[in-house]
């Protein structure tokens, strides 16, 4: 029964880092902070937990899929300063809205609540000096070279 | 983590903001306040020091966007907010993309300069 258990537990330990993010950490990738153009914002969107870790929804951002919220994952995208709107959906929808400006940099925060059959992962607004301490340990999943 | 098993809606109506740009004039929060009304029962904190530039109005009242820290309401969704005031006190939040206002149940007098 105890070896039963033991490799249960295994198996869940597996499955958990499989669907974690691998790649450098934002301390080692040190992206700059600011978009280069001075009339784009940049967002930040990470995901620091691993609680949910199979669910990967996609990341929309205005209608546009942008990345998908992977656990211990980070990646950016700049854009021009307007309003945006980022939808993640599992069995509901979840958005998060909020102002960019030019030059603004802002973080989106991707965390689990309990949902009906599946989990939901919604994003969140945090302040600069949170997101950059709590993304320091996640890795880049983004798909340009930063 | 939180918990919510469906999906509630923040309440707002749809109103006009009278941008007064570059105003000038800005509060200061003397002390930290934890705003208990907000909707869904979810708190907010309005951080000791926090600086809220006044942007415009809305007929119902004053409108201030943080200059250092991030303000949100939520239920199942998450909107960024700025504050609306009436003299001192708080009266709700103004959702700057929905451009709606979302009433506190009880208006609060803010611990400022």
């Amino acid at each position: 029964m105890k070896r039963r258990l033991q490799f249960a537990l295994l198996i869940l330990l597996a499955v958990v880092l499989s669907a974690c993010a691998t790649g450098a950490k934002f301390t080692e990738v040190n992206p700059d902070l600011v978009s280069e153009s001075p009339n784009m914002g940049r967002i930040f969107f990470y995901r620091p937990s691993a609680i949910g870790a199979a669910l990967q929804p996609d990341v929309m951002l205005n209608d546009e899929k942008i990345g998908k919220a992977i656990s211990w994952g980070f990646f950016y995208v700049d854009r021009p300063a307007g309003n945006y709107q980022c939808v993640t959906s599992t069995e509901v929808e979840r958005k998060v809205s909020f102002i960019l400006e030019p030059g603004q940099t802002r973080y989106v925060r991707f965390t689990v609540s309990f949902g009906f059959f599946v989990g939901h992962v919604y994003g969140e607004l945090v302040d600069d000096s949170v997101g950059l301490e709590e993304i320091k340990d996640c890795k880049y999943i983004g798909q340009e070279k930063p | 983590m939180s918990c919510a098993f469906d999906v509630a809606h923040v309440s707002y109506h749809p109103t006009d903001l009278l941008p007064q740009p570059q105003s000038g004039k800005f509060l200061t929060i003397k002390k930290a306040m934890k705003i208990t009304g907000a909707p869904c029962g979810y708190s907010r904190t309005l951080q000791e020091g926090s600086n809220w530039d006044l942007i415009g109005s809305i007929p119902e009242g004053n409108v201030y966007k943080p200059r250092d820290q991030v303000l949100t309401v939520e239920c199942s969704n998450v909107y960024e907010a700025y504050l609306v005031c009436v003299s001192q006190s708080l009266v709700g939040f103004y959702l700057p993309v929905e451009q709606g206002f979302v009433a506190l149940k009880k208006a609060v007098d803010l611990p400022t300069d």
